[in-house]
């Protein structure tokens, strides 16, 4: 076989055995179906008490350990010198230690980033059925654990933008988390006002662009 | 809305987002999946699984590759690992023939495009993967090797071996 006609072969090989129409409706269906209806643990039914808050102080406490740990050893022992944390910062994490750490709270702080950015996007406007307040209240609610923890972190101290971005996002899910009672009902018009004032959502899909092109 | 943003979304459990990024991408990776395989309903389970994957392990995206490379790696990571368990399957099944089988039928004389198939599935899997990927689904070496996780370099020297082994497989060929 010549050379011409070894590189006809190559060529030949694109038109040869082409991929049929691939099913995209089937395929989505089962993907859909794995994916976004697979079993949540996280029960909204109005009758059962949300397992939230253990998931919250359970979340809490995965951060807590890493930002404590992702904290330099000396200002640990500074801090709090008593401390059974300052005394286990004797010991500097290795660099691949230093390194998962951060990876982790990387990690979490897209998680909750990304979590806060739908929350917003999907608010109802004003008016909407009240039973949805009460989701979106309660996800609230969740995210406000998450914040604080956040904005008390040493990453958050030596990125003022995202402190700034963290504080605000607090008073909007302060704002929302208040949707639960009947009578702020009314603040929609005011958290949305809030949103588009403070640029929370642009600051918010910046921040999340930020956080996963330093990953 | 950009891809960061439709990613923040399906992380956070929105499904049209999810549905959007799917439509985006699915069919350049059932293509790949369906070359890679050679079969139709392969390709369909390896995109499915592709998908699942990459969705459940979306917050793990770490953004330094393009969302695109990211999921091309996890279908050819995929494909490969399925690729290897049937090679590994039709391997104990033909030992098993083997002793049960002693004299084969006479095989027809096959065509070039059958003798073309059968030396590109002869090919190693990263060879075959290189060549598949260039000269047949048009990705280009820097794409390839980002899929692959392999400088450009490597990249170039696997494909041009690969049709080294191909021309010499071909070489007997009588048109």
């Amino acid at each position: 076989m010549d050379d011409n006609r070894f590189d006809e072969v190559i060529r030949d090989l694109r038109t040869f055995d082409t991929p049929p129409a691939p099913p995209l409706d089937e395929m989505w269906t089962v993907i859909e179906d794995a994916h976004f209806n697979a079993p949540v643990p996280i029960s909204r039914s109005s009758g059962m008490r949300s397992p939230a808050p253990w998931l919250a102080a359970a979340a809490a406490l995965v951060i807590g350990i890493g930002i404590g740990r992702y904290l330099p050893p000396g200002k640990r022992a500074v801090e709090n010198p008593a401390s059974p944390t300052a005394v286990a910062s004797a010991n500097p994490l290795s660099p691949t230690e230093t390194s998962a750490v951060a990876d982790a709270y990387r990690d979490q702080t897209n998680r909750y980033l990304g979590q806060a950015a739908a929350l917003l996007i999907s608010l109802p406007a004003q008016g909407a059925p009240g039973t949805t307040d009460a989701t979106f209240a309660s996800k609230a609610t969740d995210l406000l654990v998450t914040t604080r923890l956040l904005i008390d972190s040493p990453a958050a101290a030596q990125d003022a933008k995202l402190r700034s971005l963290l504080e605000d996002l607090e008073l909007v899910l302060v704002q929302i988390a208040r949707l639960r009672t009947e009578k702020n009902k009314g603040d929609l018009d005011l958290i949305h006002q809030a949103v588009e004032q403070g640029d929370v959502l642009s600051r918010l899909n910046s921040a999340v662009a930020t956080t996963q092109s330093s990953e | 809305m950009n891809e960061t943003q439709l990613i923040a979304r399906v992380i956070a459990g929105d499904r049209l987002a999810g549905r959007t990024l799917y439509d985006t991408h699915a069919p350049r990776v059932y293509s790949l999946a369906y070359r890679l395989s050679g079969d139709a309903e392969k390709a369909r389970e390896f995109t499915q699984d592709t998908f699942i994957r990459a969705f459940s392990r979306l917050s793990q995206f770490r953004g330094d590759a393009a969302f695109a490379t990211w999921l091309h790696r996890i279908v050819v990571t995929i494909v490969s690992n399925a690729r290897r368990s049937e090679v590994r399957f039709s391997r104990e099944v033909a030992l098993d023939e083997a002793h049960s089988i002693e004299v084969s039928a006479p095989q027809a004389e096959p065509d070039l495009k059958e003798c073309i198939a059968r030396a590109v599935d002869d090919l190693s899997e990263a060879y075959r993967t290189t060549l598949i990927m260039h000269d047949i689904e048009g990705y280009t070496h820097a794409e390839i090797a980002g899929i692959l996780g392999v400088p450009e370099g490597t990249c170039k020297s696997r494909l041009s071996a690969a049709r080294a082994q191909l021309r010499n497989a071909l070489a007997a060929f009588k048109e």
